[in-house]
């Protein structure tokens, strides 16, 4: 009998968690595999399970830095698979940017890797994850990587023509195809599509409101004018052509800010990378100034205080159980110097600052490079 | 009065074959949209089930299904059927890419004797919903299918049923180290029987 009848006669069943929890996991491109999907769900609600994955999550990280062979890049990408199958969501906590910048980071400079598609990939998913990647575009392009893959001039230009930069877009992919990159007939296939969608786009300027939206999406479409042509419009992120889309939008909602106002904001509006301002620090500053910004009282709201009993003679500890993953528990381990450029700080990560760093990375995905990569 | 809707809730195997033949067009339909194995726009919304589905309006792809679900509904009739496969493979190299199993149960009983279950509608239908729910679902563990896909539709009956005209024998198409998946179920006869 071939496996499949025989698994369609057997009492076996497939859980059902994923589909019970299907907005909390994040399609792969290559699928998932279901077992572990499930498993991973439901770790999330069983601490035994949890500790399980954080105990493998260590095993991973502990293999890259003790692996001997000659091809340093593997470990990485399987503890960067294997994160993506463990934390469904993909999120913030997940660890998963901060992997994908120390591995890119690890392997810039090697000639080694220039031309790896597997490297290319890691690059390729560390873009998706940032709010604003075309300076990752711009990186790989000045430092010569990937540039024999057709992968690269599709993602650049799918990138900037969601910034309605298509002429931009348009030489990017012509550069591919006279680049021979490969494999070429998906570039050439990429390039016919683009050429389709950018005749069907309305000609109309970049602050009309699209009549055929769906009544609430209006992304990015009413901003002032003279802002800065960085606009995000989703003309073609209708309901299910995200998922077809090669890359997930992680830009947050450009949100109309009248310059009058002092509020407090929930969301920051996009970074202002202009493409040639590597030279002024001004730029880097100014994306990071919301979490540069000095702490204002919040006067807005005020929130009634529950009155705590006070103990007496109370330690000066927190009152309330921090939780603290294992990797914290333990002493620092004290690594002989390795000879790279760049220190591994996985094992040190913990909850607390795994949510920061990514943060801190969506928004500027270069910050830990040494100033003499970046493009001139 | 009571005989009355007694007599619309009664599903016979005819009524039952119609049932499964008509779930099969839908179910194919929505997985050709949710793969993408069609584009979008070749699809209109129309209400069944209490879902929006979705339809081919190609019109090849429409008699094809058509077709299908008559035949289907032919070999369950006689209670021939075993099982009906949607093959999805690269249209460049016709390696199959995915399978979708849909597995018949026969009730020998009703099929020989013509007795009558009992089984609202309504549940049928909430069963049904259960199912083309976990199809569109299921985006969340496939693959990408990134390249330009065909389908087929195999169908495995019992061996004394004569190969009609449009159809040929052919291999089972299976493919190697599968990841497999079991979804829901539906069925047309009552689960407790009153004696």
């Amino acid at each position: 009998m071939d496996p499949e009848t025989e698994f369609l006669s057997s009492k076996r069943q497939t859980g059902n968690e994923w589909e019970l929890f299907k907005e909390n996991v994040r399609p792969l491109k290559r699928g998932r595999n279901v077992d572990l999907l499930n498993h991973a769900l439901k770790a999330r609600t069983n601490d035994q399970l949890k500790k399980s994955l954080l105990e493998n999550r260590r095993r991973l990280i502990e293999a890259i830095d003790e692996y001997q062979g000659d091809d340093p890049l593997q470990p990485w990408l399987d503890c960067i698979k294997w994160v993506q199958e463990a934390f469904p969501p993909g999120g913030d906590f997940s660890g998963l940017v901060l992997i994908y910048e120390q591995c890119v980071r690890a392997f810039w400079h090697s000639d080694h890797y220039k031309d790896d598609l597997r490297y290319l990939k890691v690059w390729l998913e560390y873009a998706e994850h940032c709010s604003d990647a075309e300076v990752i575009y711009c990186f790989l392009d000045a430092n010569d990587i990937g540039k024999t893959h057709s992968a690269y001039y599709i993602a650049y230009a799918l990138h900037m023509e969601s910034k309605s930069k298509m002429k931009a877009a348009n030489d990017i992919l012509n550069l591919g195809i006279s680049s021979n990159a490969q494999p070429i007939e998906k570039l050439r296939d990429a390039y016919k599509k683009f050429l389709a969608r950018s005749m069907r786009r309305p000609n109309a300027t970049e602050e009309e409101l699209k009549e055929d939206d769906l009544p609430v999406r209006s992304f990015g479409t009413v901003l002032a004018r003279g802002e800065s042509q960085r606009q995000a419009i989703k003309t073609f992120e209708l309901g299910r052509n995200k998922l077809k889309q090669d890359q997930v939008h992680r830009t947050p909602l450009s949100i109309y800010n009248d310059t009058n106002m002092d509020v407090t904001r929930g969301h920051h509006s996009k970074p202002n990378t202009g493409s040639n301002s590597w030279h002024t620090l001004g730029g880097r500053a100014e994306r990071n100034k919301e979490n540069n910004a000095m702490p204002a009282k919040w006067t807005s709201h005020k929130i009634p205080q529950r009155p705590v009993p006070r103990i007496v003679g109370a330690v000066a500890s927190a009152q309330i159980e921090v939780f603290v993953d294992e990797e914290c528990e333990e002493k620092p381990k004290v690594h002989d110097e390795k000879d790279r450029t760049s220190s591994l700080q996985l094992r040190e990560l913990d909850g607390r600052n795994i949510k920061k760093e990514t943060e801190l990375l969506r928004e500027n995905p270069l910050r830990n490079f040494p100033s003499n990569s970046l493009p001139r | 009065m009571a005989s009355r809707t007694v007599a619309k809730d009664i599903i016979t195997l005819r009524g039952s074959a119609a049932i499964v033949s008509e779930f099969f067009g839908y179910a194919a339909n929505s997985i050709l949209y949710n793969r993408g194995v069609y584009p979008e726009e070749s699809f209109a919304k129309v209400k069944k089930y209490g879902l929006p589905m979705l339809l081919t309006q190609d019109e090849g792809v429409k008699s094809f299904i058509t077709n299908l679900t008559a035949q289907l509904s032919e070999w369950l009739e006689a209670g021939k059927l075993q099982r009906v496969v949607m093959v999805i493979m690269s249209k460049a190299t016709k390696a199959v890419l995915e399978r979708w199993n849909f597995s018949i149960e026969t009730d020998s009983d009703v099929v020989e004797k013509g007795v009558s279950r009992e089984k609202s509608d309504r549940e049928i239908m909430r069963e049904i919903q259960a199912i083309m729910r976990q199809i569109a679902s299921s985006i969340t563990y496939l693959p990408c299918l990134d390249e330009p896909c065909v389908f087929d539709v195999l169908a495995y009956t019992d061996t004394d049923v004569p190969v009609p005209f449009t159809w040929i024998e052919s291999d089972p198409k299976l493919i190697a180290n599968p990841q497999m998946v079991k979804l829901h179920s539906f069925d047309t006869k009552k689960e407790t029987q009153a004696i």
